[in-house]
């Protein structure tokens, strides 16, 4: 069943390589935020004490339900609800919809980044029986998610575009860090959620100064300080 | 004293946000430096009497050297921040915030120093970057934005990468479900070679981009020209060590391992282009902060290249860090001093110095004879020693590659120092500073020539290079 959110997860990046719309790419944030919430809990139905009966006996089972609660908060809670709301907040302040100047067009990016994501699918299904404890299609889609973020860096314009951008990437990490079947120490998912959360945050009141001290919120922009003046 | 060293700045916020009292502000900045040595102190010489049992964060043989280090600039920057902050007419609010950041970006560079799991040295070492932002945009100017925007945009997705790095390392480790240390060193050798040299690529490409590694240093020279000259010294004499320090963890584990040989060529590869970078900037340069940014990135070069090399390059390495991290804080805190008279950072705007400002001027000759290697500084003999360490490997033309880039980078910084120095032909009006913009350099510059002369066999640095 999480086969079909990993692969919805993958179309989203390319609804936000085709579009220019800032809100647009927000809400697909937030539906990414979703997507991965669905992918943990499916994938945690495999576990053999994930029942009904972990809920009756807490005190033995704190460590799990700890560790569902600790998803929900970091799924649902920071990454389809907090960064969302943060950045439709800092769009409405600087009134910037549209990323409509990127260096591509956005049919040639649509291309490409399906492009990408066929060849993280095919690489993972190849070598399928060399990537041995990780699971192929959570490893070749994270790893397009990654590669096709990067790459919108490059091209997109406009300084919120490049915080989603950077936003997905952090998504395509956190299911790769699903692929590897191993968890993480909650003291180490902890700290990386709070400091994406904080970075996101930083970013984002940036983008407010540059705002108001820039023309406007390109990329461009920002290339005033040369090694030769 | 691990507690009280990671524990004090949190309170010393709390207090600060309590009693909004503009005092308190450098007050808190001294208190936590004269802490942090003492705790330092006490660490490297084992005395531990009272600390709470804990695992995540310990002294071990390697880290000592780095947190010593770390402990006497950020002491010497908290005594020239004294003078350096004095005459500022920003708000109570705005210092307030400037010493929040400060006391939360050294409590970070100590938790990445300190910290004995990989994971918790990767949160660390993002918190430097989410702390240090706002040191960076201190001024609040045009310029200071763009910097503080690339800064903390190409460092996080540097440290992202090196998240990568990290997950791609447990799945190297197999059946292994720690990131300590002290496990990986003892596992390294059942460990997935090909997940293991792909996750050091991550992460040496990631923490290079916090280390200011070339080809991904581009937020170091803006970050450093545009932040205050006491945050610059700290994020060049500090900050850059941490992440050092991570990369030379890691690499451990890949020599360990048995999968040395292709680290060693990425971390040549890394370190000669940024001597090549640094070398083709700083000839140029109209702007001597930047330029002693260049020599940072040059000076990182350095080290990889010592690192890898290992054996005496590796001890090489290690005298090379601390003699950057007291020669280039100080070299830092006279380029405050300079803009402090001249309210410039261009270079063919300064002129005559030594008649404006006797001892900044001799401090700024002496800091740039220290960084250029020139006997007796410390840095001479590590760089000595990574050349005898290319040639009696055979490494000959590395070694003519090596020297040729120093030569350049040595003429280029030279040339505008003591332009800089001399050559007013008019006559300067003199100016003196308060005492804490001069106490801190002379002190960082007679410890880097004494250890040039004589290095006493220092157990720690000794046991910094046994420990890797």
């Amino acid at each position: 069943m999480e086969n079909i959110f990993i692969i919805l997860l993958g179309l989203s990046m390319l609804y936000i390589a085709s579009t220019s719309r800032l809100k647009a790419h927000i809400n697909m944030l937030s539906l990414q935020g979703w997507l991965l919430f669905f992918i943990c809990i499916f994938g945690l139905t495999h576990e053999s004490w994930f029942n009904a009966q972990i809920l009756q006996d807490i005190k033995s089972n704190w460590v799990h339900i700890f560790g569902i609660a600790f998803i929900i908060l970091e799924t649902l809670g920071v990454k389809s609800f907090l960064i969302p709301l943060f950045l439709n907040k800092v769009l409405n302040k600087t009134h910037v919809h549209r990323d409509s100047d990127a260096n591509i067009p956005h049919f040639y990016a649509l291309v490409i980044s399906s492009v990408i994501l066929f060849s993280g699918f095919m690489v993972a299904n190849i070598q399928a029986p060399a990537l041995k404890m990780i699971s192929p299609l959570y490893f070749g889609v994270s790893v397009s998610i990654i590669i096709t973020s990067l790459w919108l860096i490059t091209i997109k314009h406009t300084v919120l575009s490049n915080v989603i951008s950077f936003i997905t990437m952090g998504n395509g990490i956190f299911l790769l860090s699903l692929a590897a079947a191993k968890e993480m120490p909650i003291i180490v998912n902890l700290g990386v959620l709070l400091d994406i959360f904080i970075a996101v945050f930083i970013l984002g009141l940036l983008v407010k100064e540059i705002n108001t001290e820039f023309e406007d919120l390109e990329v461009s922009q920002l290339s005033d300080l040369k090694d030769y003046e | 004293m691990i507690s009280l060293i990671l524990i004090f700045p949190i309170i010393a916020c709390l207090i600060l946000f309590l009693i909004k009292n503009r005092a308190l502000n450098n007050l808190m900045i001294n208190l936590y430096a004269f802490i942090h040595i003492i705790c330092s102190i006490c660490l490297c010489i084992e005395y531990n009497p009272f600390d709470i049992k804990q695992n995540l964060f310990a002294a071990d043989e390697l880290n000592k050297i780095f947190l010593i280090v770390l402990s006497i600039v950020y002491l010497a920057v908290a005594i020239y921040n004294n003078g350096y902050m004095k005459d500022d007419k920003s708000l109570t609010r705005k210092l307030r915030h400037y010493s929040y950041a400060v006391l939360l970006f050294v409590l970070s560079m100590t938790g990445a120093i300190l910290s004995s799991n990989l994971g918790i040295t990767w949160i660390f070492i993002e918190a430097t970057t989410l702390a240090s932002a706002y040191l960076i945009y201190f001024h609040k100017t045009k310029h200071s934005i763009e910097a503080a925007w690339k800064y903390v945009f190409i460092c996080s997705i540097g440290i992202a990468l090196a998240f990568v790095g990290i997950i791609l390392l447990t799945i190297a480790t197999g059946n292994l479900n720690s990131l300590f240390y002290n496990d990986l060193y003892s596992n390294a050798q059942n460990f997935d070679i090909f997940w293991l040299k792909l996750s050091f690529v991550f992460i040496l490409f990631g923490i290079g981009t916090k280390m200011g590694l070339a080809p991904v240093h581009f937020w170091l020279p803006d970050a450093h020209a545009q932040s205050p000259s006491p945050i610059s010294a700290l994020l060049s004499a500090t900050l850059l060590n941490s992440a050092f320090l991570m990369i030379l963890k890691v690499f451990k584990v890949i020599i360990i391992a048995g999968c040395d040989n292709y680290a060693r060529i990425i971390l040549f590869t890394m370190g000669f282009l940024s001597l090549f970078v640094a070398a083709v900037f700083v000839y140029h340069i109209n702007n001597y902060k930047r330029m002693l940014a260049y020599s940072s990135i040059e000076n990182m070069g350095i080290l990889a290249i010592g690192a890898a090399l290992g054996g005496a390059g590796m001890f090489a390495a290690t005298i090379h860090m601390i003699g950057h991290s007291f020669i280039k804080a100080s070299f830092f805190m006279t380029s405050g001093n300079i803009l402090k008279i001249f309210e410039t950072k261009k270079i063919k705007s300064v002129t005559g110095l030594l008649e404006k400002d006797n001892k900044t001027g001799w401090l700024w000759i002496l800091s740039c004879l220290g960084i250029v290697a020139f006997p007796p500084s410390i840095l001479f003999i590590s760089e000595y020693l990574i050349v005898k360490t290319m040639l009696q490997e055979g490494h000959y033309w590395m070694c003519t590659g090596f020297l040729l880039l120093l030569t350049i980078v040595i003429y280029g910084l030279s040339k505008a120092v003591f332009t800089m120095s001399v050559n007013s032909g008019k006559n300067q009006e003199k100016v003196k500073l308060s005492w804490t913009m001069y106490a801190p350099q002379i002190v960082l510059l007679i410890i880097a020539f004494v250890m040039g002369i004589y290095l006493p066999y220092y157990e720690i640095i000794a046991n910094a290079v046994k420990g890797f």
